[in-house]
C-alpha cells in the first residue's frame, strides 16, 4: 500500500466502520448516519435557503452515500468524502436563491471608497469577546449574510471557518486547487465583515 | 499614523490587504509574515482590517449548531431502512 493511503487510513477515524459496511455489515450504516447527520444538517442550513432544503439535503446525501460507499477508496478521509458527496448535492440543486446570484467578487469591492472611509480605531464587535457578541440576532445577521454569498464562495467559506476543513481539504472536496480556495476564501471573509460592519454601525 | 499621512506606503497597505486571510491562516512564509508584522506594528487602518476580520472569521467559527429535528431522524432512517431493503432484494 502507498504510504499517503497508509496514512491516510490510519488517520481516519471512520475507516473500521466504513470497512466493516463495505464487507458485508450493512446494519452498521445507521451508525454512520448518527455520526454525522447533525454536522451535515449545520451544512446544509449554512447552504440552503431554508430548514426543508438542509433536510433533502442531509437525505440526498446519505442515500447517494449508501449507493456509492462500495466505490471509496480510502485515498482521502472518508468525512472528507461525504462532504464531497453533500457538496454535489448541494450544486445539483438547481433552485437558485434570489439573494445570490451567480456573480464574481471582486477585492476591490472591499476597498474604501475613499480616505474618509478608512477607519483607524478597531470597533467595539472587533474587540469584545466571542460570548458576549454570539447571540440568536447576531447569529441571524450571519446566516443571512452566508446566505447573500453567491454559492461558489458560500461553500468555500462555510466548508473552511465553518465546518474547520483546512485549504487542502477544502480544495480536495470542491476539486479545485488550493490557490483558488484561497482566493474565494479571502473574499468572502471580506464580504462577511461589510455585513457585519453594516450591521453594527446602523445599530 | 494618519490616512493620508504622506510618508506612509499605501502601497504595502493595498498588498497586506490581500494576504491578511492567507497570514491570519498562517499560510504565508515567514519572510512574508516579518514583512507583514513590520507593517502592522505602524498602520492602524490596516490593524483595524486584521481586527475585523479576524473577530468575523471567529464568530463564524462559533456559529450556534442545531441537532436534526426528531421528525427528520425517523424520516431519514426510514428512507435508508427502504433502500437497503430495495438493495438486499
Amino acid at each position: 500500500m502507498p504510504k499517503a493511503l497508509a496514512k491516510t487510513k490510519r488517520n481516519d477515524k471512520d475507516i473500521q466502520l466504513v470497512q466493516a459496511i463495505n464487507t458485508g455489515r450493512q446494519d452498521l450504516f445507521y451508525q454512520l448516519v448518527q455520526r454525522y447527520e447533525n454536522r451535515l444538517y449545520n451544512f446544509g442550513l449554512r447552504m440552503c435557503d431554508n430548514p426543508s432544503d438542509a433536510e433533502d439535503m442531509v437525505q440526498d446525501t446519505f442515500l447517494n452515500v449508501f449507493k456509492y460507499l462500495k466505490g471509496f477508496r480510502y485515498e482521502t478521509k472518508f468525512k472528507n468524502w461525504l462532504y464531497r458527496v453533500a457538496t454535489s448535492v448541494c450544486l445539483k440543486k438547481k433552485r437558485r436563491s434570489k439573494f445570490a446570484p451567480d456573480r464574481e467578487l471582486s477585492i476591490d469591492d472591499f476597498l474604501p471608497s475613499d480616505e474618509s472611509a478608512i477607519a483607524t480605531e478597531l470597533p467595539r464587535w472587533a474587540s469584545q469577546p466571542l460570548d458576549r457578541l454570539l447571540n440568536e440576532e447576531l447569529g441571524g445577521v450571519i446566516q443571512q449574510a452566508l446566505l447573500d454569498l453567491p454559492k461558489k464562495y458560500r461553500l468555500v467559506v462555510v466548508l473552511r471557518d465553518v465546518e474547520g476543513f483546512n485549504t487542502q481539504e477544502t480544495a480536495e472536496i470542491l476539486g479545485l486547487t488550493p490557490t483558488n480556495i484561497k482566493v474565494r476564501l479571502h473574499r468572502a471573509r471580506l464580504f462577511l465583515r461589510e455585513a457585519l460592519k453594516a450591521y453594527y454601525e446602523t445599530e | 499614523m494618519k490616512p493620508s499621512d504622506p510618508n506612509h506606503p499605501h502601497g504595502n497597505c493595498l498588498a497586506l490587504f490581500e494576504k491578511l486571510s492567507e497570514y491570519i491562516d498562517r499560510e504565508l512564509d515567514a519572510p512574508t509574515c516579518m514583512e507583514i508584522e513590520a507593517h502592522i506594528q505602524d498602520c492602524k487602518p490596516c490593524q483595524v482590517c486584521l481586527g475585523t476580520l479576524k473577530q468575523t472569521i471567529e464568530l463564524c467559527k462559533h456559529l450556534e449548531h442545531r441537532n436534526v429535528p426528531e421528525t427528520f431522524h425517523q424520516r431519514l432512517k426510514g428512507a435508508i431502512s427502504d433502500l437497503a431493503a430495495k438493495h438486499t432484494e
